[in-house]
């Protein structure tokens, strides 16, 4: 089941390569083994590949999930409020159906569901839908990553601080908040006096307040081209693009790590090298915090 | 002129990050990527192994790479409450560079999955 994302045109080889046409052992026939669901607001190209589209009301992505949630665990759902997300009884009854039969079932949801009125509640929502599907069948879910290496940064970080983003350290040690230590939220609010910019564009994503505040405040700015966010940083270095022309790994959306092959030799020096020696010059500095307020080690420790 | 040719490259373009893309390629420039979708496909050609930027701007006027380094580093050094973000666009590699930097500032640490 695809929620709210449209993978025909953001991954075009998700179908192919990954959920519909693969032959396996259990799905020797493989895309007539399997049912695609879509659900989306509007009918997208990935409307044509699926076997069910739901067409759910804008912003109701929620109420619909709340009542999948009710109807497997066969609790009263009243058909005005079906009728609110824009799907029939009948609809809903054949697809509580379906995910109890299936042998396994799997979730993706994209920025559709994550980013439209609810946001992370909708993705809790429907991660505790999945959950709870483990009552009659095999059930995940998993968001549909956009750009490149994303999940690589979750993982990277999680191993290296135990939280996957929206982390400050600046009592010494790592801690966790989003929504106050996020960097829209950050920016937007005017709390940091510098940033560092690496393979993002908030130049030209994000929203107007956060790009004003960039442009007080110093940015340094990590790119293979010239980008909006270097045009209004003090200071751009250009590296080598990831996969192309710089080696390393980068993690596919299910958190698998692929070694890269880059095939071109640039001229300019790769995001690795160029934050190690930012790091090697940082620490030829003082401390930031004063001799014998440091966070003490626990090896340290009496 | 017969091109090189690299089996199972790694596509990073999308979230599908293909492992199975074959690449013809003379160094300078990537002439085909078989089995590339349309979006692996045309991020594979429009790189080039040409210079078309100035290796470091600062303040809008070229620098070298290792003066750029220097006045990254004392910005950030300077700072009260750097931040430290984005890390899509690039290695795991680079990604671990990134929190250790972010901790050697007492920055804040963040990526494009809090948008
Ligand atoms: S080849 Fe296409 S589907 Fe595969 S990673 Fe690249 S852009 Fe994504």
């Amino acid at each position: 089941m695809y929620w709210g994302g449209n993978p025909a045109e953001c991954h075009p080889r998700h179908f192919t390569k990954y959920t519909l046409m693969q032959k396996s052992k259990f799905l020797p026939r493989g895309r007539k083994d399997r049912t695609m669901v879509l659900v989306d607001i509007r009918e997208t190209k990935s409307a044509k590949a699926s076997d069910i589209f739901l067409q759910v009301r804008p912003g109701k992505d929620f109420e619909l999930i709340t009542i999948l949630r009710a109807m497997i665990k066969e609790q009263h759902v009243g058909d005005e409020q079906i009728a609110e997300t824009g799907m029939t009884r009948e609809v809903l009854d054949d697809l509580v159906h379906r995910m109890k039969s299936c042998k396994f079932g799997c979730f993706f949801f994209g920025m559709g569901l994550s980013m439209t009125r609810g946001k992370h509640m909708n993705s809790a929502a429907l991660l505790t839908l999945a959950a709870e599907m483990n009552a009659f069948t095999k059930f995940v879910a998993m968001p549909m990553r956009g750009h490149g290496n994303v999940t690589g940064a979750d993982v990277i970080m999680r191993w290296q601080t135990g939280y996957p983003f929206g982390i400050t350290f600046n009592r010494g040690y790592p801690r966790y908040n989003p929504g106050e230590f996020s960097t829209v939220d950050v920016l937007v609010r005017g709390d940091c006096d510098a940033a560092f910019i690496i393979g993002a564009d908030p130049g030209a994503t994000m929203p107007q307040p956060a790009i004003e505040h960039l442009k007080r405040i110093p940015t340094i700015c990590l790119d293979p081209h010239v980008t909006h966010t270097s045009n209004l940083a003090r200071v751009h270095i250009t590296t080598a693009p990831q996969g192309i022309a710089a080696p390393g790994t980068a993690y596919r959306m299910d958190e698998l790590p692929l070694p890269l092959k880059p095939a071109l030799k640039s001229p300019y020096p790769s995001d690795e090298e160029v934050v190690r020696r930012i790091n090697a010059a940082i620490a030829e500095k003082p401390f930031w915090l004063a001799e014998g307020s440091q966070p003490q080690m626990i090896t340290n420790q009496v | 002129m017969t091109l090189q040719v690299i089996d199972n490259a790694t596509c990073t373009f999308c979230g599908c990050v293909c492992d199975d893309i074959q690449l013809h390629h003379d160094e300078m420039r990537i002439y085909k990527a078989k089995k590339a979708c349309v979006l692996g496909t045309a991020w594979f050609l429009n790189h080039t192994a040409e210079k078309k930027y100035p290796d470091a701007l600062i303040d809008g006027k070229e620098a070298t790479v290792e003066e750029a380094i220097q006045m990254a580093a004392t910005l950030l050094h300077e700072a009260d409450m750097p931040l430290v973000y984005g890390m899509s666009n690039t290695t795991c590699e680079a990604q671990k560079e990134c929190v250790a930097m972010a901790d050697q500032l007492g920055a804040l640490l963040d990526s494009h999955t809090s948008l």
